[in-house]
């Protein structure tokens, strides 16, 4: 909503193609990003998809124990950095340094990664025994 | 395993949606929440711009015009927390009742199986009335508060409920980005 309310004030007009021009921008790189909180959208939702998809592939190996975590962590920061800084090669002192960068919608698609993954290995490896309980 | 755990998704997502829906009928709709909203994010930005251009300016004018800035954010800050504490407290007795539900309907019951053992002041929510002592048993509350942690913010940031992150910043950690999260 935010995102929208931007476009408007910046352009003037509402574009119905806003949305796809942002995703448009989100796939090439160097894209210019006029309006930033666009860009953090961006990250935000790429993020929970990355976080749930890695759910699941951690669910279905399955990985187990803290080492589970410590990658989703590096790699769920490593994308985001890898993408931001050398993809789309933004200014990141514009968004108030890396760190913002890194912890944009991290809890959150950390929370889901953590269910998705709870829930496939549950599912797949521990069915039976819990019914005998 | 699959059912239990798809059905506290289930409920999860019901009761993000309950609560969207009560916090909209209670807060969002009315004339003053839109208003206040609009004057913190307005301010907000305006506040940003002026101290990313005059940030590091010596300048007492405009270090005063900074200050003054801040504390009508502040203000307005205060209200809108105001206005939403009406819906806050509706929501908090409605949630502490069908919580209180769903605790008694798995009580005791073993949800899921934890990839990992919880560190140890985490383990008192994770394994929440359970018998035994095997940690990687996962009790339905620790489930759901997960659950809640990703569905609810996901839903008010799709629904355009979720506050704008000017607005977040400048008001720090006191009114966080995330307010209710866990309710």
């Amino acid at each position: 909503m935010s995102t929208r309310t931007n476009t408007i004030e910046r352009n003037g007009n509402v574009g119905q193609s806003s949305t796809n021009s942002i995703w448009k921008r989100a796939i090439t790189p160097k894209a210019e990003w006029p309006d930033k909180d666009e860009f953090l959208d961006v990250v935000y939702w790429a993020r929970q998809v990355l976080g749930i998809f890695l759910g699941i592939i951690w669910g279905v190996v399955p990985l187990k124990g803290f080492i589970g975590l410590l990658l989703f962590a590096g790699i769920s920061c490593g994308i985001v950095y890898i993408y931001s800084l050398s993809f789309q090669s933004i200014d990141e002192e514009a968004y108030g340094g890396a760190w913002e960068l890194m912890k944009e919608g991290f809890m959150t698609s950390f929370a889901g990664f953590l269910v998705t993954w709870i829930i496939f290995y549950s599912g797949l490896h521990f069915d039976s025994s819990l019914h005998l309980k | 395993m699959w059912s239990d755990t798809l059905l506290i998704v289930f409920i999860s997502v019901c009761t993000a949606f309950l609560g969207e829906g009560l916090t909209w009928l209670l807060v969002y709709r009315t004339e003053k929440y839109q208003k206040l909203k609009g004057e913190v994010e307005r301010q907000s930005k305006k506040l940003e711009r002026r101290k990313e251009i005059h940030g590091d300016s010596l300048d007492k004018s405009h270090k005063k015009k900074i200050e003054r800035d801040e504390e009508k954010l502040k203000n307005n800050n205060r209200d809108l927390s105001l206005v939403k504490m009406k819906s806050m407290f509706a929501t908090g007795f409605a949630f502490t009742a069908l919580l209180s539900m769903f605790n008694s309907i798995f009580d005791g019951r073993i949800v899921a199986r934890l990839p990992f053992v919880p560190i140890s002041w985490i383990q008192g929510l994770s394994h929440r009335n359970l018998p035994g002592d095997d940690y990687s048993e996962c009790s339905f509350i620790f489930l759901y508060i997960l659950c809640t942690m990703s569905i609810r913010q996901n839903i008010q940031k799709l629904l355009g409920f979720a506050p704008s992150r000017a607005a977040s910043k400048q008001a720090g950690g006191l009114f966080g980005p995330a307010p209710g999260q866990f309710k």
